[in-house]
């Protein structure tokens, strides 16, 4: 239950969330975003909204950050030298061959993090059975590290063909660059990634190698600044593969954050799915500019092993969190063929919804709701105030173009919002084999309780959980993380005894390089272990999650394949003969952090007279009556239509839903008669 | 222009609903629906296939029809079945017996080449939807690459009819209502040279298929019958209008443009053919019928792969970059001559009907570069540089086979020097990862590098080709297929011709023997197959591209110095 401090940076604010042990209280706070020096904003929100000596007694601090990402997307990193295996230093820009957008005739590829002139071959070649076709030629190597040096390089980064096999040679090029005097930092690529496939293992080595001095620089910067402030305990930050790690750690594997965004969000999911011992939930975040998705099953976020940056595949662990251009911000518009659209441009944050009067003139979602009266009175919680004459201006246009009045248009760019969120809640669901009617939603982010029961009913859902803080459920999430290490490698072997006997060696190897890492804050820990299987034939795999005792894997071949066969039949409805593959080894390992208590009500019931007013029902398909309430005011059972007010979001419950408070300060929401 | 012995083909113009009674927003709302009821499809497809040319490759298209077999949705797969799937299901069901003798679990396994546009390899699987009430409200079908159908070879370039091409399913019940017809199953598995993939294959068509009709249903069943059908139309109408309004801006004409075939693949000699691409407000006509007789050789294009690759080339130009319906269809044209290449009779051979097919795009774009040169890019590398891999391996005498296309230079454009991709009909594919190549197969990758001065020169030019040298390490057999080695990738507006196309064989005694189309050669451990692929044509006039682009290229080494001083002597 120790005290902590969340502070996840958005692109718009930068939100806090804070719990502190003595007096039980969690706290939220929001500041804007300093695009230019990210770590002012944070300083800044914790010096505003944290007192003193909950800074000095909290034990945590856990970050979620877009630096890494941002250094990415905007090109801003080192200056990185490339050595590869003779005959392929183009890897990295031949890429896989297929165009990102295939509708698009005049797609090309971006261009490489690396340009060609620093991309230098050695002679060398390992085999895929990890045998040595051709030893390193020192020579070779020396040559390209002393090119690469004239040229300045920050960071040098080494990707040679099957190296995830046998690292030797690997190896060995590191100990000449260090022996040649080479000061900068070095990225292998059988460190980064354990798993084959030479294209993506050099991307995110090359990746690994671009961010890692600007994290680096953030993190002790921002690590300084805090320790200033009076905070004395461990700084952690947020895993693309859910968890945490420390700064430490993260300056070590900077890779490992790149795909944070999102992850609090679906984290903070998890710790409530598991309070409220919730089976299966899928979770909708709806911001300004795009909508997250996510399945939380069994309380845990969905894992996947690799993922795409910007066209930049990255091999590493990041929590399945689906994102289409789809949010408050998103712009209604006709195209060519005469049709509405809603996004994917969005007014972002400047201009904004024309309704938010901040120079915006195009019709945004949120000039929808607002017009529709889903967003209440007009007084939002963050000071501004709607208004509903711009929002009817921007839209007109539009209704003019398809024929309809602005009602209906406002109506029609709800659904059309509100439909492709479902169109991606739904696939998410059914590639794992599951329907979203026996599934609970979790809305969260500016909008998503704007959205939850249209959604809810888009999907024939019954259940809507809103958790606590729900415009700053991010950051909330945050709080909860364990510190997670991991590591994986590819051996590609039968399913049997000796296969399985194999595997273990390999896992307790990934165990110790695990710990080897070091920089460990908490003690305990729980490890797992996960096997890749597929078919013997087929390429795409199941990750399946095998317990652990001590360093090995405690169940038989025979028990691993069932419980294989068992997830093929739940995700594909099909079991097939044949042989079963090992294709790579997964370890983790959990420490986690003390358990805080429950989650009290984020702000006292502000008293005052309940209000009524007249908005859309899209149940109803006419406008009522609206009661306007404070959410703090609500206590057995609220019967919808009605609008709930709270400090960072507004909640839309359309007739037939009704609202009642749960025991851990979330709102449940269920559809009448279900 | 159609005369008495040319067909005219247009897509479909039945209407079985009121567009003007539909609802916008309900309309936008469907389309979404029925593209991702069609994702859904595709991703239980790869997640489920047994053969790298299915989950890696992608050699397959996944779409719903309505019973009017006009497209509703498809998944982004494979260009080139984007067009054809719909005939597939019209003669698969056809074969049957129509729709009366259609029920419910039904799955239909069709791959005769005149019908699928295809040769007997890619094979349909097609699934009628029913509502509960048994009401037929469309088709799932997916047409996918199989490694082996039992022709004379896994792959071939020499085939001289279509029974020498692979076992013909002619429509047949692989389930009926439900259940597995095993006669048929047992069938599938005998004529086949790898089995267990085949086996592994059909079974993730049938299980996307039945993914597909799932959410097919559930959308029909969200809005009703009738609003969907409304819906539906005003859809259609709507990507009618998209394609259109591009057309509007082009030049009305009729522009002409030529290409050639190396070879038929029985003999050397080439094969010139022209396309014409006819704009008259916003209709486009593409007339093949000027197309060369059909060829004793296998690169005969059934007809519903050369409408394919008009809508392919259409839809990619003006459909702005949306997922195609058939509605983009319907201002598209098609003429054809019976007996001819682009319109071949039973039993031609048809094994490499995508290579005449994967040209004339090209072709069409060029075309209409004489309206509009800036409209499109110059030539690409101008093939899907083909291999099949096979053989039984050495230590566990198991049968293997494996194949993939190979990316080219691409061609510029004006406003971007081309990159290196797979050829546009194959757009949305990947060539495997070396390390799973070497995982899996008995070979050891020599080099995988962009060639030299391979890209034409230009204001903006063409993308370099690419080196892949596979270096065996077992006795195995292959075939290629790499077209377009004799001819070089144009260039437009002033941009220069790029290097073509090229595949040898190294034996060990140091032979190197050309081998653009060969079926069935022996290659021996510790011989390398060397292909290098072509580059893309250079767009707009070499002495216009500025020096400091010229230079960059020069110390990435993308060209040499001495290609530098020839084309670009202002940077010096």
């Amino acid at each position: 239950m120790a005290t902590r401090i969340g502070v996840d940076i958005g692109g718009t604010f930068t939100d806090l969330v804070y719990y502190d042990e003595e007096t039980g209280r969690t706290v939220e706070g929001k500041v804007p975003t300093v695009p230019s020096s990210p770590d002012e904003g944070v300083v800044d929100a914790v010096r505003r909204c944290v007192p003193k000596e909950v800074i000095e007694r909290a034990e945590f601090f856990l970050h979620g950050t877009t630096v890494g990402l941002n250094a990415l997307l905007e090109r801003r990193g080192a200056k990185v030298g490339l050595i590869t295996t003779a005959g392929f230093r183009d890897v990295l820009e031949i890429r896989r061959g297929d165009r990102a957008e295939m509708y698009n005739l005049f797609w090309k590829q971006p261009e490489p993090l690396v340009p060609r002139h620093l991309r230098l071959e050695v002679d060398e070649r390992i085999r895929a059975d990890g045998g040595v076709h051709r030893p390193l030629d020192e020579a070779s190597v020396r040559t390209a590290v002393a090119a690469l040096m004239a040229e300045g390089v920050d960071s040098i980064a080494v990707c040679l063909i099957n190296a995830y096999a046998n690292p030797a040679h690997e190896e060995r090029v590191a100990a000449i660059v260090r022996d040649l005097g080479f000061a900068g930092s070095m990225s292998l690529s059988h460190r980064i990634s354990g798993e084959y496939r030479e294209y993506e293992r050099t991307s995110t080595t090359v990746i690994d190698a671009f961010v890692r001095a600007r994290m680096s620089g953030y993190l002790k910067r921002l690590d300084a600044r805090l320790r200033e402030l009076g905070f004395r305990g461990t700084s952690l930050i947020t895993r693309s593969g859910s968890g945490s790690m420390t700064f430490g750690e993260a300056e070590d594997r900077p890779f490992e954050t790149i795909m944070s965004g999102p992850v609090a969000g679906a984290q903070g999911a998890s710790e409530i799915a598991r309070m409220l011992d919730i089976e299966a939930m899928v979770t909708a975040d709806v911001g300004g500019t795009s909508f997250d998705t996510a399945l939380i099953l069994g309380g845990e976020p969905q894992i996947l092993y690799e993922g795409v940056i910007d066209n930049m595949p990255i091999q590493t662990p990041w929590v399945d969190v689906r994102s289409i251009g789809s949010g408050g911000g998103s712009i209604a518009h006709i195209d060519v063929g005469g049709l509405m659209r809603v996004g994917p441009r969005s007014a972002g944050a400047a201009p904004g919804p024309a309704c938010y009067g901040k120079g915006g003139t195009e019709p945004a979602m949120t000039d929808a709701a607002a017009f529709l009266g889903m967003l209440g009175p007009g007084r939002l919680a963050s000071g501004i105030t709607l208004d509903i004459g711009r929002a009817e201006t921007a839209i007109a246009p539009v209704a003019a173009a398809i024929g309809q009045n602005v009602e209906a248009t406002a109506i029609g760019i709800l659904r059309i919002a509100a439909s492709s969120m479902a169109n991606a809640m739904r696939e998410v669901s059914v590639e794992q084999g599951l329907d979203p009617r026996r599934m609970v939603l979790l809305p969260f982010g500016g909008a998503g309780p704007l959205m939850a029961t249209l959604l809810a009913d888009e999907l024939g859902m019954t259940r809507i959980v809103v958790p606590p803080l729900a415009g700053n459920f991010s950051a909330w999430g945050l709080l909860g993380a364990d510190m997670v290490q991991s590591a994986a490698r590819t051996k590609i072997m039968d399913l049997d005894d000796a296969g399985l006997a194999a595997a273990g060696d390999v896992l307790a190897d990934l165990f110790r390089e695990v710990a080897a890492r070091g920089d460990h804050a908490v003690p305990e820990t729980v490890r797992s272990g996960r096997l890749d299987l597929r078919y013997k034939g087929q390429e795409h795999w199941l990750s399946i999650d095998v317990p652990v005792a001590g360093d090995r894997f405690a169940l038989t071949a025979a028990e691993i394949g069932a419980a294989f066969a068992e997830e093929y039949r739940r995700s594909f409805d099909a079991v097939l003969p044949g042989v079963v593959e090992i294709v790579s080894i997964r370890a983790s390992e959990r420490a986690p952090l003390p358990r805080r208590g429950e989650i009290a009500a984020a702000t006292a019931a502000p008293a005052g007279a309940e209000e009524a007013f007249d908005a859309y029902s899209f149940t109803g398909k006419a406008r009522l009556r609206f009661r306007v309430v404070p959410r703090a005011a609500i206590g057995e059972v609220l019967d919808g239509p009605a609008i709930v007010t709270e400090s960072t979001a507004t909640l839309y419950l359309d007739a037939g839903w009704t609202a009642s408070a749960g025991r851990h300060g979330e709102l449940v929401l269920q559809r009448r008669g279900a | 222009m159609p005369t008495s012995n040319t067909v005219l083909h247009r897509a479909g113009a039945v209407r079985t609903g009121d567009p003007a009674a539909a609802d916008p927003v309900t309309t936008e709302v469907i389309r979404h629906a029925l593209n991702s009821a069609a994702n859904q499809m595709k991703r239980a497809l790869v997640r489920t296939a047994f053969s790298p040319v299915i989950y890696e490759v992608l050699d397959f298209a996944v779409a719903i029809y309505d019973p009017e077999m006009r497209l509703l949705a498809q998944a982004p797969s494979l260009p080139m079945f984007m067009g054809t799937l719909n005939f597939c299901v019209e003669e698969a069901v056809r074969n049957v017996g129509g729709t009366e003798n259609l029920f419910p679990g039904d799955m239909i396994m069709y791959n005769w080449p005149y019908g699928t546009g295809s040769h007997p390899q890619d094979l349909a699987v097609v699934n009628p939807v029913f509502l509960d009430d048994g009401e037929l409200i469309g088709y799932t079908a997916i047409k996918g690459h199989w490694l082996d159908i039992a022709g004379k070879d896994p792959y071939c370039t020499d085939t001289i009819d279509v029974f020498q091409e692979g076992t013909i399913y002619p429509g047949v019940k692989i389930y009926k209502k439900g259940e597995l017809n095993d006669d048929i199953h047992r069938m599938v598995i005998a004529n086949s040279r790898v089995p267990k993939f085949v086996a592994g294959d059909l079974n993730a068509q049938v299980v996307g298929c039945r993914v597909g009709a799932t959410a097919f249903r559930e959308v029909v069943g969200r809005f009703g019958r009738a609003e969907f059908l409304n819906s539906v139309e005003n859809m259609f109408d709507h990507g009618e209008r998209v394609v259109r309004s591009y057309f509007e801006k082009i030049p009305d004409g009729r522009y002409v443009a030529s290409g050639e075939m190396d070879s038929d693949g029985i003999s050397d000699e080439p094969i010139p053919f022209e396309i014409a691409v006819e704009v008259k407000g916003s209709d486009v006509r593409i007339d093949f019928s000027n197309a060369p007789e059909s060829r004793p050789g296998p690169v005969n294009c059934p007809v519903p792969s050369t409408i394919s690759c008009a809508r392919v080339a259409i839809t990619m130009l003006a459909g702005y970059g949306e997922a195609p319906h058939e509605g983009h269809f319907r201002a598209i044209e098609v003429v054809t001559r019976p007996g001819t290449m682009f319109h071949p009779l039973p039993p031609a051979p048809c094994f490499l009907y995508g290579w005449p097919a994967d040209q004339a795009i090209e072709v069409i774009y060029k075309a209409i570069a004489a309206a509009l040169p800036e409209a499109v890019p110059a030539q690409s590398g101008g093939c899907i540089c083909s291999v099949v891999w096979w053989g039984t391996r050495e230590k566990t005498g198991e049968p293997w086979a494996d194949g993939s296309p190979h990316p080219v230079g691409q061609g510029a454009w004006k406003g971007g020097d081309g990159g290196t991709m797979l050829h546009i009909s194959e757009s949305a594919t990947r060539f495997s990862p070396i390390e799973v190549w070497e995982a899996k197969n008995p070979w050891l990758m020599d080099r995988l590098a962009l060639r030299q001065d391979s890209g034409g020169p230009g204001e903006w030019r063409g993308g370099a080709g690419v080196d892949f040298f596979f270096r065996m390490t077992e006795d195995i057999y292959i075939t290629t297929v790499v077209e377009r080695t004799r001819n070089a990738p144009w260039g437009l507006s002033g941009g220069g011709f790029a290097v073509p196309n090229g595949a040898a064989v190294r034996f060990p005694d140091g032979r190197l023997v050309p081998v653009p189309k060969t079926t069935r050669l022996a290659v021996p451990k510790g011989a390398v197959l060397e292909l290098a692929t072509g580059g893309g044509g250079g767009y707009g006039d070499p002495k216009a591209r500025p020096r400091e682009a010229v230079l960059a290229d020069l110390e990435a080494g993308y060209i040499s110095e001495e290609f530098a001083r020839e084309h670009y002597p202002q940077a010096f």
